[in-house]
Parts: C-alpha cells; structure tokens; sequence
C-alpha cells in the first residue's frame, strides 16, 4: 500500500528500484495510536477554525488550501489588520469565513467545526488549545506547544482527558525526505554506522523588528486585554520573556526536536552559552550555542545545536548526523540535504545501496562528464531519492486531517513533543545558569 | 531635497533597493524591512530553482492536470497572460519553451477556484522578465499601505517603481540606462524598465521563434506598474518598430523607448515626463 501523501511523482528514483513499495511504505502514517473515531458525520469533510493570521497563520493556510475536502469556516486574530486580510484573502476564492477578535466567541458560536489550527504567540497557545479540546475539537498548534513547561503539560494532560488529537507543528515529522532518510537510510542500511555526533544550525542576518502601518495600530486597551505591553511587543512576542522563548524556541525547536526524533531518546544533560549581543532591549538572546548528550545503546553522541545572529551566509539551515561510517545531512531546503560515506565502510557497497533503492546517483551534468577526459577518475556523488515537491507544511497538516478522518496516526502528537520541549526550555535555562543541567527522563516526559 | 532613506537587499539573484523620503527613519526602515520581507517570500513562490515552488510543482503537471495556486502565484501569472496577449505574443512566460518543445505549451487559469490546467506541452514557466516588476507593484503596495507614499524602489537597476515625488521635487530622478544616461525623465506614480543585452548578452528570446532578440540596442518601457513596464521591455526587443507600434495604440498608459545611437526615441501615446 502506498501512502497518499507519497504519490508516484514524489519520488524518483525510488519508485525504479526493486523494493519501492517497501520504501513508500517506510514514509507513510499507518492508522492506529493517536488516530480518532472517524466523525459521525458520513462526510469525509471538515470544517476547521484557523486561530491567528500572523505570518504562520499565513503559511499555513496556503498549505490547508491545498488541501482536499479542508473548509475553513472561521478565522480569528485580535488584530483587525490581520483578521480582515485573512477574510479577504479567502473571499477572493469564495471562501467565506466568520472573523472574530476573540477565540473565545468562536469556540462558542461556531458550532460545526472538527478542529482548530492554532498559530498565535507561544503564551497563547495552552490556553487556546485546553479550551478548544475541551469544547470537544481536535487541535493543531504551532510549537511552541507553550512559553512554559506547565503550559505544555497542561497541554497533554487536556489531550489525554477529552480523547481529542492534539498535533503539534513540528512539520519535519511528515517530511517525505525525512521519513525516508530516518526509517530506511539512518536505521534500516545503517548509513552513518555508530552515531557519535549531530549538529545542527539556522543562523540570520541582523534585522529591524517587526514594525506595523501606525494607522493600523490597535488600541492601548485592545493590547492589554490580551495580555501585551504596546504595539512593539505584540509584534515582536517572541523576543520576549512571558511570550515566547526567543530564538532557540523560535528556530531551534524544530531542529533539537529532530535530535530527539532521529536519535530515538532524549538527552541526558545540556550545556549552554549565549547572550543578548545585538539587540539590547529584547529579554532574549539572539546567539546561542547549544550542547547535549544524548545515551545511545552504543556509546554517547553529542549534538550541537547554534542559533546565531550574524549573517544568513553560513551554509543555511540543516540538521546532520555524523557516525563512523557516513554521514546524513538533512534540511527542508533539499538543495542542501546530503549524504557522505567513509571509504571504510564498505560492507555495504553504494552499488548495494543503489540496488536497494536506498540512496540514488547524482545526474551528471554534460560539462562535468567533459571533465572525464583526464585520467584521474571522478568519484560518483549519490544523494537521497526523495523528490518532495508540496509546501513544507502541507503534509503534517494532512496527517492531522487524516488522523481526525481515522486513517493515520498522529506524527507529533502532543506527548511525544512535550519531551522535545522540555529539552528546549533547558537549553535557555543552560544559557542562563551558564551551567551543565542533568535532564531525567522522568521529568522530560509528560 | 527631502531626506531619503535607502535599504538594500539580495533576492531574485539581483540587488533590491528601497528609497523611502519624508518619513522618520526608524519608521522608513520598518517599513522596508516588511517590504523586503514581502519580497523574500514572493520570490520563493515565484522562483522556478526551488523544488517546493508553485513553478516547479506547474512544470510537474500533464497535459489535463490542474492545480491550486497561491495568490500571488496566480496573480502574477495573470498578469503574464494579459502581456502574452497583449504583446501578441512577443513577451511569453514560457519564452523558453521552444528550446526543448516543438509548440509552445499552452495553459488556462481558472479564477473560480484559483487554479491552473495545463492544456498541452510542458509548463515551464521563467518569470524572470515580469517577476521582479510584480514584486515591485506589491511592494509598493504595502508601502502605501504603512503610509510611506514617497518612495522609489529598484530591481536590479532593470526596474525601477516610483510612488509619490519626494518633497519639493517633480519626481524621482531616473536615467535611461547608466550613469551617462542619455536621457533623465522625473517620474511619480510610474514604472520604468529597461533591457538590453549589455549586461547578460543575447538572453532575451523570441517566444514565436525561439531565436534570440533581433534588437541589438536597449529599450525602456514606461507603464503604470512595473509588472507591465518589465514585461513590455523585454517584449520591445523582440518586435520589429511597426509592430510595436501596433501594440502600443490600444495602450494610453505605456511608452517606449529605444535607444537609437546617443539618443532614445519615445514611441506610444503615454505623455512623456518631465525631463531634467
């Protein structure tokens, strides 16, 4: 059986070697745990609220538009300039939605909705996410799941007492490409032999904040009752304690969530340095680097984690993991993914691995084939026979509307990225202790 | 002469310029960075090197198959359509397409549900001759709406957008072509292109024929937005000058200008701005 998100066209390569089912298979999203009773209604369409319109929100509903028998019939931001675009924006298409400042009112009034897709400031999202499980919808919320380790506890603890599937954003666990490169290249072929190391980056140029058109600011009242300071604040929520985590939650929760995800356990200490280096009226730091220790079965493996503010140009955004024998490098940017093998590990051959639909060669272009004609011979370059062509975001959202339908099974659901968060908040709370911190697997999970 | 504040930016693999006047600067360069911000995700729709792309996903589809676009994806490309036509054909969206295909593809767009079917061929869409002029007409756009109505933006020196005339002047100041610009027209509320093939050599190509651009001298495109005025451009240097003059009658908002020895000759019913 093949998966739908996996469709002929997204792979090449793989779909031309013996065993391509085997490899479709080793993507896919089977049902089961975390999958819900298919709705009563005998329609497979649901209708969904989208919670903020910021810029994720904008993300993420181009992809949900994407997205077969998908309605969105309410939208809901606090600030009348994002709201009415929103509401325009779908209109064009025919899309008419109920816009409300208040996710309150809209839990209240909307009445035939399955889920809500949250994307608000981190400090929103436990109180957005119990009330919306509690009222009996399924959730999908960006991570940060919370500003607060409580927050995201409550979180899984609503999750677990309504039965409703709670998804959080870390849309890397859907990523075809990931998929693949973890179940088949990572464990099944043994690709990088003993894991001894990861490391991981997004690093960015300096920036202004986020600034907003003054006639649209919202009223000093209007902000307080949601909990922000000024326009600045609002705008800018996630360089802010009490609101969001500042870079390391920002950027780096993604990436240390794919630590934990491909490593398979969770870290046992974390250390950390990192400071407030450019922007001086911000609570959090805009550099960091990042240490854990990560107790696999055959030995230690530490991974590195840097988020810095200096400049876009060091190697873009990725997450590599290092063994004796290869090496994996993996982004959403496939321009940059990769993959290194050691001349010494040769008890699998690329040959084998070719054969196995495991990894596939590199097109040669006509002038490198030119380059042929000296007598040194060029040493052949393979790379991941993933070709994944959707919005980055398209497919988690698709396994959180299928999990609803009943026919997958939740890729991050909210207690498995609850051990991710945990070791997030450490990561800043190193940073600030300037200190080694043990993590205990009873505390890092919820 | 009105302070100006100007912010630069790499996309689209050419350098962008915002030039803000008559705001204060923390408040110019908020609303550049939102630009430019607007920018950088524009072009990762419209980018046809980026697997994840509407392009690239477009350039996936069968003869019969359709899919969704994003807003400005459609946009973009409708505006593509209207200078197909318009130009009769001399500005393309798939001006390669003779390269590797016997007939040009051809494509419908479906406002219904803001889709694209491809009719027959292969939708390799390049919209490098109209996406930097439509990033700039939406740029613009967001500018107007922080307020800051006095601004010109630049597209690698290709394409200019000019908004309101900075304090005290009778526009922004433009060359046509470099520093020893044979012409400087004071432009407001307008657009200016220009292409040529001193930069890139012969890259400009006939749709109709898949052969490079007869012209050999440089051509500029005045228009009301620069979506227009960068498509026109390119069209100008594929048409022969009655043809162009042809294209140009229907349309009392563009004007042309090719370059013919020291001078550039203005062709089209478009007044001409004022020069200086």
């Amino acid at each position: 059986m093949v998966n739908p998100l996996l469709n002929r066209r997204e792979f090449i390569g793989a779909t031309a070697v013996a065993g391509a089912g085997l490899l479709l298979d080793a993507c896919k999203s089977d049902a089961g745990k975390q999958a819900a009773s298919p709705h009563a209604s005998s329609s497979n369409s649901l209708n969904i609220a989208l919670i903020g319109y910021g810029e994720e929100g904008k993300i993420l509903l181009d992809s949900i538009l994407n997205i077969k028998d998908v309605r969105v019939v309410a939208l809901c931001d606090i600030w009348d300039f994002h709201r009415n675009e929103g509401a325009r924006y779908l209109g064009k298409i025919g899309n008419e939605v109920r816009a409300y400042e208040n996710y309150e009112d809209l839990l209240e009034k909307e009445k035939d909705l399955q889920a809500v897709v949250i994307a608000t400031p981190d400090f929103w999202h436990a109180p957005m996410t119990n009330a919306a499980l509690k009222t009996g919808l399924h959730v999908y919320c960006e991570k940060m799941m919370s500003n607060t380790i409580d927050g995201a506890r409550s979180m899984v603890q609503t999750m677990r007492e309504t039965g409703k599937l709670l998804q959080i954003g870390h849309q890397r666990r859907s990523n075809p490409r990931y998929l693949f490169s973890l179940n088949r290249l990572l464990h099944e072929a043994q690709f990088c032999g003993r894991l001894t190391a990861a490391q991981a980056q997004w690093n960015r140029a300096v920036k202004e904040d986020f600034g907003w058109p003054k006639k649209y600011a919202m009223p000093p009242a209007l902000l307080a009752r949601y909990g922000y300071k000024d326009m600045h604040r609002f705008r800018n929520w996630r360089w802010y304690k009490g609101m969001g985590g500042g870079p390391l939650s920002d950027l780096g929760a993604h990436q240390i969530d794919i630590f934990n995800w491909w490593l398979g356990t969770l870290p046992r200490s974390v250390m950390a340095s990192g400071g407030r280096d450019y922007y001086k009226d911000h609570d959090w730091y805009d550099n960091a680097m990042v240490i854990y220790e990560y107790p696999l079965a055959e030995g230690v493996a530490r991974a590195f984690y840097q988020v810095q503010t200096t400049t876009s140009a060091g190697g873009g955004y990725f997450e590599m993991f290092m063994g004796d024998d290869g090496t994996i490098k993996m982004s959403e940017d496939p321009s940059i993914c990769a993959i290194y093998r050691e001349a010494r590990a040769t008890a699998v051959s690329w040959d084998d691995l070719v054969q196995k639909g495991y990894v596939s060669p590199k097109p040669v272009s006509a002038d490198a084939a030119k380059v042929d004609v000296r007598e040194t011979a060029q040493l052949a370059e393979y790379q991941i026979p993933v070709f994944f062509n959707k919005p980055v975001h398209q497919p988690h959202l698709e396994n959180f509307f299928n999990a609803i339908r009943g026919t997958a099974k939740l890729n991050c659901p909210g207690d498995e990225a609850f051990s991710s968060e945990y070791v997030i908040h450490k990561a800043n709370e190193a940073v600030a202790a300037q200190a080694r911190l043990v993590i205990t697997p009873e505390e890092a999970r919820a | 002469m009105a302070d100006i504040h100007t912010f630069k930016h790499h996309a689209m693999a050419t350098y962008f310029e915002a030039r803000i006047a008559g705001e204060e600067p923390g408040y110019a360069a908020q609303a550049a960075q939102a630009a430019l911000d607007l920018l950088d995700k524009l072009e990762a729709h419209l980018s046809r090197f980026r697997p994840n792309s509407a392009l690239a996903q477009i350039a996936a589809l069968m003869p019969g198959e359709s899919m969704r676009l994003s807003e400005p994806v459609f946009a973009c490309l409708a505006i593509a359509k209207r200078m197909e036509a318009a130009t009769r054909g001399a500005f393309s969206a798939t001006a390669a397409a003779l390269q590797s295909q016997t007939a040009p593809p051809q494509w419908t767009l479906m406002p219904e549900d803001r889709s694209i079917r491809n009719e027959s061929g292969r939708l390799a869409f390049d919209l490098g001759a109209i996406g930097k002029g439509f990033a700039l007409d939406r740029m613009g756009e967001l500018l107007r709406e922080w307020g800051c109505c006095s601004f010109l933006l630049v597209a690698g020196g290709s394409s200019i957008l000019a908004g309101d005339s900075p304090r005290d002047t009778a526009g922004w100041s433009c060359g046509l072509g470099d520093g020893h610009a044979v012409q400087r027209l004071w432009l407001q509320q307008a657009s200016l292109s220009g292409s040529g093939l001193a930069v890139k050599g012969a890259h400009i190509l006939d749709p109709r024929t898949g052969r490079p651009a007869p012209r050999q001298n440089r051509a500029w495109a005045l228009a009301d937005t620069a979506a227009e005025s960068d498509a026109l451009s390119t069209a100008s240097m594929v048409l022969t000058e009655p043809a162009l003059q042809e294209v140009l009658a229907p349309e009392p908002s563009w004007l042309v200008f090719l370059e013919t020895g020291d001078t550039a000759r203005a062709l089209g019913h478009r007044p001409l701005p004022p020069q200086g």
